[in-house]
């Protein structure tokens, strides 16, 4: 399910400026085109965790994006774990 | 719920700024998006954060200190954290690229990684959501709509008879495109039906307000009245008066289950713009107009 910009601004409780900017930094990358780009209920969540960062936690911008992927590769390897887990259960699952 | 003192680890002397720097450090050890996986930190954050909550807002804090509020219900209500959705296949932000060198030779790591790949290589394309703007009677006659989309292409909308503002068509695979062997997304047509100058909609009934002469209310006769699919001969009966609702079966708006609505006319009995002599002449000398009383039921 894709979230319109306007929509996104909205739910998110993000100004115009705010989300370009932090589009340019490629802390959100939203899907569509530039002239209409799609948000999904990920990029809120990602949001309100940049705000968490920024405002809550006093992160500065270079540690955000420190952080952010640090992130990304920390879900990245735990998907992968997930998988290899769930792979090793169904081979072994056959012998008993 | 815990003293919300000792959560933060403060004297009840503390300074805001000491509280503050205390939920600091305990927000950075326990954000349930810098530790994901664990659920006794998420537990914790809330403590953390409503205990913050209550001793930031200086109100809340002289209550609780006085013993008017308890620590309880200052719970904070909260969005769904970003690592609730991290781990979904087709995510944008997620990096495989910091373990590629475990992935050596043919062994299942290898396979799996190769699996994520072509899953991601592969992702279908984003559903892609519109707002349709719709004529009355296209939404009630049914038609093909072009929309033009922000690539610069243009989509065939077609309008099923009987559409309602609100309703959402699904053009299967009208969407953004898949990556690789992706099947593209589907678009979504929210419909917005138009007002009409003269016809009001109400469920499967089209409601119209026909302006008729005093002669044709007085004797009667055939009126032409318009409806969706064109003009059709009415009867008004002799002697109809402003407010009489007349059906023409079956000139409404097509039904789900087969069939159709009806068309409600309302009366409206129109005098001439201009004044004249020979209508105020009859007027002046007519008595049973002048006997009846339209505004008795008014009287208390």
């Amino acid at each position: 399910m894709t979230i319109t910009r306007q929509e996104f601004l909205l739910r998110a409780s993000l100004d115009d400026g705010t989300l370009e900017a932090w589009v340019a930094e490629e802390w959100l990358i939203p899907g569509g085109s530039t002239a209409e780009p799609a948000f999904t209920d990920a990029d809120i969540a990602r949001a309100a965790l940049i705000r968490d960062l920024k405002h809550e936690l006093d992160v500065n911008d270079p540690g955000i994006g420190v952080i952010l992927s640090l992130l990304d590769q920390v879900h990245g390897l735990r998907r992968t774990l997930a998988d290899l887990l769930r792979d090793m259960r169904e081979r072994r699952e056959p012998n008993g | 719920m815990r003293d919300p003192y000792e959560i933060l680890g403060v004297e009840k002397s503390a300074s805001l700024e000491d509280i503050r720097k205390s939920y600091r450090k305990l927000a950075k050890k326990f954000h349930p998006d810098l530790n994901p996986g664990s659920k006794s930190a998420e537990e914790q954050f809330k403590e953390v954060s409503s205990a913050y909550d209550l001793l930031s807002d200086a109100d809340k804090r002289a209550r609780f200190d006085r013993g008017e509020i308890d620590a309880a219900g200052a719970e904070r209500p909260r969005q769904r954290f970003y690592k609730d959705f991290a781990e979904d296949s087709d995510h944008v932000y997620t990096d495989a690229s910091g373990y590629e060198d475990f992935a050596t030779g043919d062994d299942l790591f290898a396979e799996i990684l190769r699996r994520q790949a072509q899953a991601r290589a592969n992702a279908p394309g984003p559903d892609m959501h519109y707002r349709l703007p719709v004529d009355f009677l296209d939404a009630v006659n049914g038609g093909t709509i072009r929309l033009g989309v922000p690539d610069g292409g243009t989509l065939e909308v077609k309008i099923p008879a009987g559409i309602e503002t609100g309703q959402v068509l699904r053009l299967r695979g009208k969407g953004g495109p898949g990556r690789g062997t992706g099947k593209p997304g589907d678009a979504l047509v929210e419909v917005e039906v138009r007002p009409h100058r003269f016809f009001a909609r109400e469920g499967d009934d089209i409601h119209v307000e026909l302006p008729i002469t005093l002669s044709e209310a007085v004797l009667g006769g055939e009126v032409p009245v318009p409806t969706p699919t064109g003009p059709v001969m009415m009867r008004v009966p002799k002697n109809s008066n402003t407010g009489a609702t007349l059906r023409l079966r079956g000139k409404g708006v097509r039904r789900h289950g087969g069939g159709h609505g009806d068309e409600l006319v309302r009366l409206k009995v129109m005098l001439p713009p201009a004044p004249d002599p020979e209508l105020e002449k009859f007027a002046a000398g007519w008595q049973a107009g002048k006997s009846y009383d339209p505004r008795r039921e008014m009287q208390s």
